[in-house]
Parts: structure tokens; C-alpha cells; sequence
């Protein structure tokens, strides 16, 4: 069996043929979701040979996936989405590459990920992960192809294509709120037919055949078959860039360090070091070092005098959040050696407690 | 009668999918103000077409009878 056996009906097909079946081998798709929405958009884009797609998601499949995600198994409820989705696609059609990637998708890698394909999916399914797969298609210059689903109702769109519109250009409002499948409830029929759109989308963008979804939003209703265009233009007012971007997404090249709070011990007696205390003043368990210092992380930017920005200091929360976020404004305010402390006065206090009974 | 088109989580709130306004020269911004005591949208934010066409909800368009305008909210779930 060879390739044009494989893809006869579709080969010929005039909008195709050879040089279409090409195109489409030498295309990169990436997934954002192997969720309801993935798994529809996989498996067809796989079966027409697009010749190589990624897959972001880090979720476990769960039992109560399986009703809309039709791709996994429910021998394989516990293992990672995508070495799923992997194996499945290695049966359909082993000429795919397929890279699995089990990461959540953030401001750190999006761009990076994003520049290795022509074509990004948006499979997600929430709002605030939207605006950052739009700004990073921008930055990169690749099309978006969004789906989105409320109950029995469906959006689909092709973003940024050829410069085209934005997500940001139809919903500028990135505080915006909207129930997920989780919360909102979905049948595994509406996520499969804006899947399939989706999954269509792509193949006319390789193909460069039909008429893109471009600055035209597409919403479907499942339950009395309805369904309506609506056009929307771009808002040169929305810059984005690198920059902008790095700084949206707070993506410093400066990863905050943590300590184990069983590594403080050793140090507890050393002069050198300051033990920074940013909770509240009320709030327990108490713990004091010799050399610490308590300042609330809210009163943080407006007492940074009383600190030496040469001194190594270690900061200390609840539970290693908000420490995390003074370590990173002591860190842009240049100060040298800042670690959090992981888990916060929660462990400190174990360990400090074994000390003492020790 | 200028026909309202609900989607979402917004004909959630409505309870209905469409409805009929009675036309008395009113303009777009008006509409919404009044939609938005009629119903209490508050913190539920939505796109706002005419005719088909997403417009930006301060514009001072002033409707036409048979117009046809929709509020269309972001969808999230995938």
C-alpha cells in the first residue's frame, strides 16, 4: 500500500490532488487541548495526512472525559492525554509525526512552540489561555483557528490569518468570564461538530482552497441547526509584540529559585543570610529567626530600603505563593541572591518543630 | 420592530434566543442601556453585531427598523 493508495479518495478530488496531497504532508499543525475539541480535530487531520502535528495538554484522561474525547479508551483512564493521542494516531496513519507534548502552555514556551508550526488549534477551554494563544500567534505571525462551545451552542474563526483580525479584535475584553464544559455541562456531539469545522479550517488553509473564516465568526447552534456569519474587522489599536508580550506574561529570564525548607537548617545561624517574612503580622504559626524580618508582601515595594540588595535572603510565606511573588519584585529590583522558601512557614514549622524536640 | 438575538450564556440570562423591540428612533447605545436594565447582564461581557456585523457598542449608529442586532458572548468550553 503506498501513500496515493492510502489517500486515493481524496487525491482525486479536483481542489487536491497530488500537489494538494503535498501540501498537506509538508504542513505543521499544533493542538492547544486534547480535550473535547482535540479530539475531534486530531484524528481527521491525521487521517488526511497532515504530515506532522503537535499536541499541548498536560491532563490525565479522566473517566468522565470519555463521553466527549471519543479518541481515548477507557482502558486508558489515568495515563496522559497526549501519549494517548500519540498512539492512537501512530495506528491510523503511521506517515503522521506526531510530537506529544505534556505541558500546560504558558508565556514561557508558547513562543518557542509556536514558531516550530504554520498552523495553531485552539482546542481550549478557557478564556484567559485564548488571549495568550492569540497574542503568541501575533508575535509568531501564525493563523489561530479558534473553537468554543456553551452548552449546545459553537464558535469557530481563523484569527491573525494573513494579518487578518484578532481574538482580541472581536472580544477586547480579556476579563471576560464564560462557563467551561466542566461547569456549563457539554454533549460530546456540539464539541465534535466545532472540532470538525476546525479541522476544516485548517485543511482549506494548506489546501489554499475555499474561503477562509477570516474576520468572520461562524455560530452554531446544535439544537434547532442554526447557524450565523457575522463579519468583524481588525482594531489596529491592539499592538502586540515580543516585548509586549514578555511583559504581559511576566516572562523574565530570571526563574525564581526555591529552597527546601529542610535546607534552611544550615543556615538558620548564618549572619550572612536574611530571613524574610512577607505574611501578615496575625497570622500563624509564628516563626522568627535571629536575623529576620517580617514586612507584609503589600508593604514590600515601600519598605525595600530596610533591605540590602547584596545580602542573600530567603523569603518566606504561608505556603510559598506570595514568597514566590516577592522573590520576583525583589529580583526586578536587582536584588542579587533571593530564594523562596517551598511550602512556607507550613514546613518551616515542621522541621523547626523536629529540631527543637530533636 | 428591530429583532435581538441572544447567544450563550447571554440568552441564558434573557430566557430566550430572540425577540421583537418595539422601534421608536432609538439609538444602538440606547438599546443596550436598556437591555442591560431589562436583564442585569452585569459583569457578562459581550460582542454586539448589526446586521451581521460586530460593531463597537459606543458607536452612536442609530437603528433601522428591520435591523437586526446580536449579542454575542465568548464561549469557553472545549
Amino acid at each position: 500500500m503506498n501513500d496515493s493508495t492510502r489517500y486515493n479518495r481524496q487525491i482525486i478530488l479536483p481542489e487536491i490532488g497530488e500537489n494538494g496531497q503535498h501540501k498537506l504532508s509538508k504542513a505543521k499543525v499544533l493542538i492547544i487541548g486534547a480535550g473535547g475539541l482535540g479530539a475531534a480535530v486530531l484524528p481527521y487531520l491525521a487521517a488526511a495526512g497532515v504530515g506532522e502535528i503537535g499536541i499541548v495538554d498536560d491532563d490525565v484522561i479522566e473517566v468522565s472525559n470519555l463521553q466527549r474525547q471519543v479518541i481515548y479508551t477507557t482502558s486508558a483512564v489515568g495515563k496522559y492525554k497526549v501519549d494517548e493521542a500519540k498512539t492512537m494516531v501512530s495506528e491510523l496513519n503511521p506517515l503522521v509525526k506526531v510530537n506529544a507534548i505534556a505541558e500546560k502552555l504558558s508565556g514561557k514556551n508558547a513562543i518557542s512552540l509556536f514558531q516550530q508550526y504554520d498552523i495553531i488549534v485552539d482546542a481550549t477551554d478557557n478564556l484567559l489561555i485564548k488571549y495568550l494563544i492569540n497574542d503568541a500567534c501575533v508575535v509568531t505571525n501564525k493563523p489561530m483557528v479558534y473553537g468554543s462551545i456553551f452548552r449546545f451552542q459553537g464558535q469557530v474563526s481563523v484569527f491573525n490569518y494573513q494579518n487578518g483580525p484578532t481574538y482580541k479584535c472581536l472580544y477586547p475584553d480579556e476579563n471576560s468570564q464564560s462557563l467551561n464544559c466542566e461547569d456549563a455541562g457539554v454533549i460530546g456531539i456540539s464539541v465534535g461538530i466545532i472540532g470538525m469545522l476546525q479541522a476544516n479550517e485548517v485543511i482549506k488553509m494548506i489546501l489554499q482552497i475555499g474561503e477562509v473564516l477570516s474576520g468572520k465568526i461562524l455560530v452554531y447552534n446544535i439544537l434547532n441547526n442554526e447557524q450565523q456569519k457575522y463579519d468583524f474587522e481588525k482594531n489596529i489599536a491592539f499592538e502586540m509584540n515580543k516585548t509586549i508580550f514578555e511583559q504581559k506574561y511576566k516572562v523574565t529570564k530570571n526563574q525564581i529559585e526555591e529552597i527546601a525548607a529542610e535546607a534552611i537548617l544550615n543556615e538558620i545561624d548564618n549572619d550572612e543570610v536574611l530571613f524574610l517574612d512577607v505574611r501578615n503580622e496575625e497570622e500563624l504559626p509564628k516563626i522568627t529567626f535571629k536575623n529576620g524580618i517580617q514586612i507584609p508582601l503589600i508593604n514590600l515595594e515601600s519598605e525595600i530600603e530596610n533591605l540590602n540588595p547584596s545580602q542573600t535572603i530567603y523569603v518566606y510565606c504561608q505556603s510559598g505563593i506570595r514568597s514566590k511573588v516577592a522573590a520576583e519584585l525583589l529580583q526586578r529590583k536587582n536584588f542579587k541572591s533571593v530564594k523562596s522558601i517551598a511550602g512556607g512557614a507550613l514546613a518551616l514549622s515542621q522541621i523547626v518543630k523536629e529540631e527543637i524536640t530533636d | 420592530m428591530i429583532e435581538v438575538k441572544y447567544f450563550g450564556a447571554v440568552a441564558e440570562k434573557t430566557k430566550c434566543e430572540f425577540e421583537k423591540v418595539a422601534f421608536s428612533e432609538v439609538s444602538l447605545q440606547q438599546l443596550l442601556q436598556d437591555l442591560e436594565i431589562k436583564y442585569q447582564f452585569d459583569s457578562l461581557s459581550f460582542s454586539v453585531a448589526v446586521n451581521q456585523k460586530i460593531v463597537p457598542k459606543t458607536t452612536d449608529y442609530k437603528l433601522q427598523t428591520s435591523d437586526v442586532v446580536a449579542l454575542l458572548p465568548p464561549f469557553a468550553g472545549g
